[in-house]
């Protein structure tokens, strides 16, 4: 075995310390009629060769976005990551820690953790992050909990359908067993209409969950909708997509008062959708009720400056069941790719990178509706996703057909949303090429 | 405050009713062996005014670096005020736990419970055990 | 040689103008920001991120990154978390862009490889539980009890009964009260005994009609199998009840038994522990959890399917080949408990590690982990009390309550002073069920010198001036943190005017 080091010689010495006779018997507690007596049946033990050339042929057997061109977005992105942040994360001593209980050999992870909070904190104009969540899906729907229980209401969570489909489901499992009812607002044009928040709200609802550029790729009209909320004395819950933050307002700016993201926009790989990062940052009077890690500043013996985890009463190893989440794991490594990737990228990189998504984008519609069969579903600005339009309704024929002249096209959307079975999602990155588009848009137009 | 004159519960809080006004009203602290024993307090979550309580049902909770404990009525009630200055001023209950650090005030509807409490030497030996 | 310019706070580092990455110029015609985003959207200025040049950030995050102890770097026996070395081969063949550069929504076409790895891997979680369906979707361990509490409420929703409480032995994982409140169930508390092992008892008084589930920890987190598992198990079906369990504790068991066998109904996997993933300084995690057939269908969906069909390979002339499917029809299902399909860049290590051992080398591994903990104990039980007795599974719970007592030294002191000789601390103060406890579990990836030394130096602390002990970690870049004031005065960001 090749993690193993005892030898044989190794193990009858401690065997003798032990005073056991074999390994078998240290195993006697456990009754003989649940011993299993059998091998396991799983496959017989590969060498590193063998595992890597088996996992190679795997690997070839998916089509990766490298390999076509990859317009597809709904929550994840293919941003592009510098190799400064595969280097740095890449080192053993960050990935091979854990939680930073022992803080006197886990400065480098909890001075990550408090630069990684500062960092969010700024990006979302709110006061306070945690140590991160999941994923954005479970961070959402731990927020919603969060307003449930600061607010005190336990009558309904609002939420609007133009937030994604999969952060909706999770908030929907989230809350089945406690009595909560969610209630859906329609974004038949792409936005939520005032007027259709203001009449779902009332004094029962905790929370206003949206979502900014929303699913559909479409800006809200967030400071109305977030005033709306406050005004039933609800919280305003934001999704929001950190890349955007280089040119949009901030949440906390435009009124949320806890936001939430997938962070995977931040230097961590696709991977078929995880492991990727849970954004959650909050306003200050609502920390006690925020889930998972939080490093704060403080002093050692000495007087010298270092880090701890801090306000642990609030989690599960202590609370138990009274704790503001059973959250435990966090997404550590996830957070330190965030750091470097934003420290790399500075304000100038973060505003670049949101203006090369929003030009693209705007390019790649107006290059595609240069085409008949094709247009916008919605007329709101977009930010880096628009909905388009198949007049033909072939969508799944079309993007079958895409994928062979080499182009992951876009997202069906009927599979969430059942009116827009004609429609598919596009994501254009800043990676995204004026060549590439051009292609991909000829490639589409002249797809039957 | 003389914690001679005080009741005391097996869960640590002490308790002083008097007559008001021919209220009965109960005021609610933590022993001071109590706030020794949670070390360094760093938080308390005072319960808000107004809030109708039942006697041995949590209603305040403290906090220390890797502990929460719950304070708990001694009586059915109404709480009519809480020492608002205690949460910035936590050194006040190790201080003065049976003067100045007081956590709440609590208008008694129901006092059949006081029955349970100890007075200071009964408590005292508690504390020794 | 420490370099502590450069680990100053990026916020510190920075410079006005300075800067590393650089976007090529936009290649497409550009218009004025203005005419595309409304103005009441667009923020006055980008936030304000720290500017640095490239070189400072690489400086600036290897010098943190010697700050820490890993398992790379250091014997790390932190109890309940099993820290076992972490294969380099998994992280090359997790980066592979075939695994790495897949997008969630890519057709399935496009994914046979990897909807292979991900059904392949839910029928070996399932043999190595000998239960009889997998969902690989929750994102830890204690994702995966909230789900499959979850299975629970919905199973017992599904056949009209109302079960209301989920029963928890006293030194289980905080993680399992906190998920069973999450789930809306009420949590009551089972006793055990001061052998380690569950009051039976108790447990009997407390089965009525209202039990949902029983969530259990197996080998316990005293490090005890507890032998009298299928009469816990019993019991519990009897009052119509579940039993959940905590797999945290499966490196023990590993090819030995199987909680399909002993009783259990459902059960979670740590494949970050387990099964070798990496911690991450912190996670990520995974929490995938296998339950028996008739709660199947409630499991959160999408889960693998196989079928086997004419390939939609020309060259292969409708040969029948295996196609691998993403089964959204399930209509008692749960319904998600996240987005997109799971934490697969932990599960693509857990397949790995699995593949690289087989039956024969994952029961080796548990044999090893188990030696190892024995060892161990025997080595230290003569200064170190273990209540539990001499015997082990994968992990041991010592006590210092003696030597508190007698030299004023506590579990902290100890789990600090260790750090000092190069040695991460194990757990301490959890269970709570042991007074100053400290919990080890060496794993079965340290060798028997390793063991040698750390049990050395145990002793050796053990004799030392408890004053010395008070003040330590004496060498490490910083001494003992004020807890009280970060909890007190909270500062949790950096002010952006300093």
């Amino acid at each position: 075995m090749p993690y193993l080091y005892n030898t044989p010689e190794d193990q009858a010495a401690m065997l003798a310390a032990i005073g056991a006779r074999s390994i078998d018997e240290l195993f006697a507690m456990i009754p003989a009629d649940m011993r299993l007596r059998r091998p396991l049946a799983i496959p017989p033990a590969m060498s590193e060769m063998e595992l890597t050339q088996h996992m190679t042929s795997l690997a070839a057997k998916n089509t990766h976005a490298g390999q076509k061109v990859c317009f597809l977005g709904g929550g994840s992105y293919d941003h592009f990551i510098p190799a400064a942040v595969d280097e740095l994360a890449g080192r053993g001593e960050f990935y091979t820690s854990y939680t930073p209980y022992q803080a006197e050999v886990s400065q480098g992870n909890l001075q990550v953790v408090f630069e990684y909070q500062t960092l969010i904190a700024r990006l979302t104009g709110l006061d306070v992050s945690n140590a991160s969540l999941y994923d954005g899906g479970s961070a959402a729907a731990e927020a919603v909990l969060m307003a449930i229980s600061s607010t005190r209401r336990y009558g309904k969570v609002v939420i609007a359908a133009s937030v994604h489909p999969e952060y909706r489901q999770t908030i929907a499992t989230y809350l089945e067993n406690l009595g909560v009812e969610l209630e859906t607002i329609g974004t038949p044009r792409g936005v939520v209409q005032p007027h259709d928040l203001a009449a779902a709200v009332d004094d029962k609802t905790a929370c206003v969950v949206v979502q900014q550029p929303n699913f559909f790729g479409c800006i809200e009209d967030a400071a109305a909708l977030a005033s709306i909320a406050h005004d039933a004395g609800a919280l305003v819950v934001a999704a929001f997509d950190p890349i955007s933050l280089g040119l949009l307002k901030r949440p906390g700016d435009w009124g949320a008062d806890i936001a939430v993201a997938e962070g995977q926009t931040l230097g961590t790989p696709m991977q078929y959708g995880g492991p990727y990062l849970g954004i959650m940052a909050c306003r200050e009077k609502l920390v006690r009720r925020m889930p998972g890690r939080i490093a704060g500043q403080t002093g050692d013996r000495r007087g010298k400056r270092c880090f701890v985890l801090t306000l642990q009463t609030r989690e599960q190893h202590i609370r138990r069941e009274k704790a503001t989440s059973n959250v435990c794991t966090n997404q550590g490594l996830f957070a330190l790719r965030a750091t470097i990737y934003l420290a790399l990228l500075g304000p100038q990189g973060l505003r670049d990178t949101a203006n090369l998504c929003l030009q693209k984008t705007r390019y790649a519609v107006e290059r595609l509706c240069e085409h008949d069969r094709f247009e916008l579903a919605f007329d709101a600005p977009t930010f880096k996703e628009v909905v388009i339009r198949d007049r033909r309704g072939r969508v799944d024929e079309l993007l079958a057909d895409a994928l062979a002249a080499g182009f992951l096209a876009g997202v069906p959307l009927g599979q969430w949303y059942p009116e827009l079975h004609d429609c598919f999602l596009i994501a254009v990155t800043e990676q995204r090429t004026r060549n590439e588009i051009d292609s991909w848009t000829h490639a589409l137009a002249k797809m039957t | 405050m003389k914690p001679e004159n005080l009741l005391f519960a097996k869960t640590h809080e002490w308790v002083a009713v008097a007559n008001e006004g021919g209220q009965k009203i109960a005021t609610i602290g933590l022993s001071a062996f109590a706030v020794e024993a949670l070390t360094d307090l760093v938080f308390i979550e005072l319960p808000k005014v107004g809030r109708q309580v039942k006697a041995e049902e949590s209603f305040c909770e403290v906090e220390s670096v890797k502990a929460v404990s719950d304070v708990y009525a001694p009586v059915t009630g109404e709480v009519i005020a809480v020492n608002e200055s205690l949460p910035d001023n936590l050194e006040t209950l190790s201080s003065d736990p049976f003067g100045d650090g007081w956590i709440a005030r609590i208008k008694v509807s129901d006092d059949s419970a006081l029955a349970n409490l100890m007075d200071h030497t009964a408590y005292q030996k508690q504390c020794e055990e | 040689m420490r370099n502590t310019r450069d680990t100053n706070l990026l916020f510190e580092l920075s410079e006005t103008g300075r800067r590393a990455h650089r976007l090529p110029a936009c290649d497409v015609p550009e218009r004025p920001v203005g005419e595309l985003v409304p103005a009441s959207a667009l923020a006055a200025a980008p936030p304000a991120l720290p500017e640095l040049s490239e070189p400072q950030v690489v400086r600036h995050f290897a010098n943190l990154s010697q700050l820490n102890m890993s398992v790379d770097t250091h014997f790390y026996p932190l109890g309940s978390c099993t820290m076992k070395y972490n294969p380099k081969r998994n992280e090359r063949v997790a980066a592979m862009p075939g695994f790495s550069d897949l997008h969630p929504y890519q057709s399935e076409g496009t994914l046979q490889g990897m909807l292979q790895l991900l059904y392949e891997l839910q029928e070996y979680l399932q043999e190595i539980s000998g239960l009889d369906a997998c969902s690989l979707q929750p994102s830890a361990g204690a994702h995966g009890e909230l789900t499959a509490l979850w299975v629970a409420a919905t199973y017992f929703r599904d056949r009209g009964e109302k079960r209301t409480k989920v029963l928890v032995p006293d030194n289980a994982h905080g993680t399992n009260p906190a998920s069973a409140a999450m789930a809306g169930f009420t949590t009551v508390t089972v006793k055990t005994l001061p052998s380690g092992t569950l009051d039976i008892d108790d447990l009997r008084r407390h089965l009525d009609n209202q039990i949902a589930v029983f969530m259990i920890t197996n080998p316990n987190t005293v490090g005890i199998f507890e032998p009298r598992i299928r009469e816990i198990a019993d019991a519990v079906h009897q009052a119509g009840g579940l039993v959940y369990l905590d797999g945290a504790n499966m490196n023990a068991i590993l090819g030995i038994a199987r909680p399909g066998d002993f009783g259990a109904d459902m059960q979670h996997y740590n494949p970050h522990k387990t099964f070798s993933g990496p911690h991450g300084g912190g996670g990520p995690g995974a929490g995938p959890i296998c339950v028996t057939e008739k709660l199947a269908p409630y499991l959160p969906a999408p889960v693998v399917i196989k079928t086997t069909e004419p390939s939609p390979d020309p060259s292969l002339q409708g040969r029948e080949t295996d196609r691998y499917h993403l089964d959204y029809d399930r209509p008692k299902s749960i319904g998600r408990v996240r987005a997109f399909f799971g934490n697969v860049g932990v599960l693509v290590r857990a397949y790995c590690y699995i593949r690289t051992h087989g039956p024969d080398g994952l029961r080796r591994v548990s044999e090893n982990a188990v030696l190892n903990a024995n060892y161990l104990l025997s080595r230290v039980k003569h200064c170190l009390p273990v209540p539990q007795g001499d015997r082990c599974m994968h992990e041991f719970v010592a006590s210092a309550a003696k030597v508190k007592t007698e030299k004023g030294i506590s579990a902290m002191d100890l789990a600090k002073r260790l750090l000092d000789f190069g040695f991460h601390a194990p757990t301490v103060y959890f269970p709570l069920t042991v007074k100053e406890s400290i919990m080890v579990e060496p794993t079965e990836t340290e060798s028997k010198e390793t063991l040698d030394a750390f049990a050395d130096t145990l002793i050796r602390i053990m004799e030392e001036d408890a004053d010395l002990l008070h003040d330590a970690p004496h060498t490490t870049p910083i001494s003992r943190p004020d807890e009280v004031r970060a909890a007190r005065q909270p500062m949790l960001v950096w002010p952006e005017t300093y």
